[in-house]
């Protein structure tokens, strides 16, 4: 790399020079990077079995078949550009499942789907008919209640009850 | 969708942008105005499931109570566990879902501590802290010293129940309920507190070097609030006695409290009006409560209460005070004593309804939720429907439907209004109200239930009984037996078209099937002959004959003409075996006109010799003899 020594090129010099240095002090070498293994081709799959378990459909897609046979569970907008906070949505949805599988222990009968609609976060649940209504209902205002003065936002939780689990098939 | 328009889009839209200062909320105000009340919709407070929404009004309390405890334990651990909930996402700042301050904090010797302690309503503690700094000598500001005799007297020198725990009965609390015998008891009573003799308030008001008007003030009203009333007037004449005026309060306490003091009627009013006197003297400003006080006072002084009732109506008047619902229910309470016919000209209520019609009220007094249920009783002991129709329509104005009260009185309402719908209104009508105030505003008792049947039955509907039996069956109902046999009997009653009769016979089949599944329900003869015959008018003889059989193992006796009916049905069958049997059974249960059932068997029968030998020897056994 040629560099000109004339007064008018004096900061391009100097940054060039700055460029070059750091190229030339890691010239040849590459950089490993180490993380803990993903296990991307053995997520969120049930393997095959021997035809005894029963699987919801949510359970039997495949994650890449997400946006094609499946929705999504976690629904906000700090995947798109130029929004931020992913990272602090993808925690609390994460300790938002665990509290609703704590709480309403045996009663669910699917996943959890989180929407974030402006200040509000609905958490939408398909329940099974384990407990009479008043239990539910004091589960959920227990819920309601402890979520929103932890998130400090409005939190509604929308219950749907069934008999059974619905199988999609046996694997 | 459009049908449920109230006003045009447009309409909304256009008064909403005409407004020069409109406020944020304009458009979406303007939208909601356009939708009207969902009658379908389970109440919003609840989840949208037919599992989880409550179907009677018992369910209905069960759900929301069970909810309200829910938020509470969770208060309960957000406010124990105050550092887990501290951090602060919300911009702005939302001051409602930061954990409070439960416990105290100051532990010193201060007035800042006595303040805190008030504000956290903690009356024990409150006045032990007053105590110790009075013992330490320093002085404590009139305005804390107010709001600490507030607080005593309003909780009357016990803590508010805190968290459940059971307050203990004393022998003096068991006494005064006994006194107040024209009430109804309800629970509210019992979480009333007496005021005991001597308590702190009273002890603490002795101490202080100068008692101005606020603190007589607070005495007073506790005193009146609590029950103590003759103590309340006392002391009112220890403050006259040291030359102070009271305030507007302290008369309103003492008005509400003058009809207990004295038993007869114009005692009362002539102390009442006294007290009046004396707060024109004083230059005391009278107001709403005042007014509304009186009212109130005057309900329990008998043959004056019309004239005095009125006087005091033109008082507020000239005053310039618009009476409240209160008013208008105190007069109304003076005027139409309950349940006598003789008061069967309902113009005063007719003048009262044209006043307020098309108004949007607020809640001003307490006593404003009777209202409605009281002028809803008048018109039902009345029977004047219209009335009732004007009342309702001023329920829909803007937001008066808030002033329903609870839901207890919410209900009392709707049931006296349906109650005069199904015995003054056309069928179809009644129908139509039927699907728009049940279940979402309110859940019919035994009672509406037996209203609705009656009216279907005047106007000739009962093809529509099986779906009220639905209903029945929703509403939780279907373990009463009268109304099931109610309803039997109007079913069962006359012959109907063949698709009724069908339609009727399921229906019966679906009141067995409930039955079955209640073994503690004491079937009646008549519900099981009903039964019967429905089944037999429809052709189902299988199902009828086990019908009967059912009549011996519930101990129940078949009538003569359910057996006739069979025996009519066995011969259009032809089945002479199943006649055989039905004089037997009829035997079984040694009916008189066993011998008459074997005659008609023997003449209409093909019978083989061994059914002639049984039949012929019943008939003989059972002839009576000439």
């Amino acid at each position: 790399m040629a560099a000109s020594l004339s007064s008018i090129g004096n900061v391009r010099v100097l940054s060039a020079l700055a460029w070059s240095s750091s190229l030339c002090s890691f010239s040849g070498s590459r950089g490993l990077h180490v993380t803990v293994s993903c296990c991307k081709n053995r997520a969120a799959r049930i393997r095959v079995g021997k035809g005894d378990k029963p699987v919801t459909y949510e359970q039997a897609h495949h994650p890449h078949h997400i946006g094609h046979r499946k929705g999504w569970l976690s629904q906000h907008t700090s995947n798109l550009k130029g929004e931020d906070g992913a990272a602090e949505r993808t925690v609390e949805d994460v300790f938002i499942r665990r509290f609703m599988f704590g709480t309403f222990h045996g009663c669910l009968a699917n996943e959890i789907v989180i929407k974030r609609r402006g200040n509000l976060l609905n958490v939408c649940a398909v329940m099974l008919q384990k407990l009479p209504p008043q239990k539910f209902y004091f589960l959920i205002g227990y819920t309601e209640s402890l979520l929103s003065h932890f998130y400090k936002c409005p939190v509604k939780l929308e219950i749907q009850t069934l008999q059974d689990k619905i199988v999609y098939k046996y694997l | 969708m459009l049908f449920c328009l109230k006003r045009s889009l447009n309409e909304a839209l256009k008064s909403c942008f005409s407004l020069s200062n409109r406020s944020r909320e304009a458009v979406l105000e303007a939208l909601a105005s356009t939708v009207s009340r969902d009658p379908t919709a389970y109440p919003y407070q609840f989840q949208d499931d037919p599992y989880l929404s409550p179907r009677t009004s018992t369910e209905f309390k069960l759900f929301s109570l069970s909810q309200e405890s829910g938020r509470s334990a969770a208060k309960y651990i957000v406010n124990n566990n105050p550092k887990l909930f501290t951090k602060d996402f919300a911009e702005p700042h939302i001051p409602c879902l930061m954990p409070e301050t439960v416990s105290l904090r100051l532990e010193e010797v201060s007035e800042e501590a006595l303040k805190e302690r008030i504000t956290l309503r903690k009356v024990t503690a409150a006045v032990d802290m007053y105590d110790q700094l009075l013992q330490a000598g320093t002085t404590v500001s009139m305005e804390t010293t107010h709001s600490l005799l507030d607080l005593i007297c309003l909780y009357s020198d016990r803590d508010p129940v805190q968290d459940g725990e059971p307050q203990t009965d004393d022998a003096e609390f068991g006494e005064e309920l006994k006194k107040r015998k024209a009430r109804v008891r309800r629970a509210s009573d019992f979480l009333k507190f007496t005021w005991k003799e001597n308590n702190n308030a009273e002890r603490i008001f002795n101490l202080l070097p100068e008692r101005d008007t606020r603190c007589y003030s607070a005495l007073i009203r506790g005193m009146v609030k609590h029950g103590a009333y003759a103590k309340a007037f006392s002391m009112y004449t220890d403050m006259l006695n040291n030359r102070l005026t009271a305030d507007v309060h302290i008369f309103n306490a003492l008005i509400s409290a003058a009809p207990d003091v004295r038993d007869k009627f114009n005692e009362r009013w002539d102390l009442v009006a006294e007290l009046l006197n004396q707060m024109n003297q004083q230059k005391v400003r009278p107001d709403l409560l005042t007014f509304n006080s009186v009212l109130k006072a005057l309900r329990r002084c008998g043959f004056l209460a019309k004239t005095q009732a009125l006087h005091t109506l033109n008082e507020m008047k000239a005053l310039g005070i618009a009476p409240s619902l209160a008013s208008y229910d105190h007069i109304l309470a003076v005027f139409y004593k309950s349940a006598s016919s003789a008061q069967n000209n309902t113009d005063l209520l007719q003048e009262v309804i044209a006043e307020l019609e098309g108004r949007i009220f607020t809640c001003q007094d307490p006593d404003d939720v009777l209202f409605f249920s009281s002028a809803m009783r008048i018109c039902l002991d009345s029977k004047d429907l219209e009335l009732g129709y004007k009342i309702q329509s001023l329920v829909d104005v803007g937001e008066n439907w808030r002033l329903l009260g609870d839901s207890f009185q919410q209900s009392i309402y709707y049931g006296r209004f349906f109650n005069l719908l199904c015995m003054m209104e056309h069928i179809d009508v009644v129908l139509k109200w039927y699907k728009q105030i049940i279940p979402s505003l309110y859940y019919p008792n035994p009672q509406g239930m037996r209203d609705l049947l009656q009216a279907l039955d005047t106007d000739s509907r009962l093809d529509l009984l099986p779906s009220i039996w639905k209903d029945i069956k929703t509403l939780g109902h279907d373990n009463k037996p009268d109304l099931v046999e109610e309803l039997l009997s109007l079913m069962a009653r006359e012959k109907h078209s063949s698709e009724v009769q069908e339609s009727f016979a399921a229906c019966a089949l679906d009141v067995k099937s409930v039955f079955d599944l209640r073994p503690s329900i004491e079937w009646s003869a008549a519900s099981l002959s009903h039964i019967t015959t429905l089944l037999l008018r429809a052709n189902k003889t299988r199902q009828a004959w086990e019908m009967l059989q059912l009549f011996k193992s519930r101990n129940r006796v078949p009538s003569e003409g359910l057996l006739n009916n069979f025996l009519s049905v066995c011969h259009s069958d032809g089945d002479s075996q199943k006649a055989v049997q039905l004089v037997q059974l009829s035997a079984a249960f040694c009916l008189p006109t066993t011998w008459r059932l074997a005659k008609r068997a023997l003449a209409e029968f093909e019978l083989t010799e061994e059914q002639r030998a049984i039949l012929s020897e019943l008939e003989t056994a059972g002839e009576p003899s000439d």
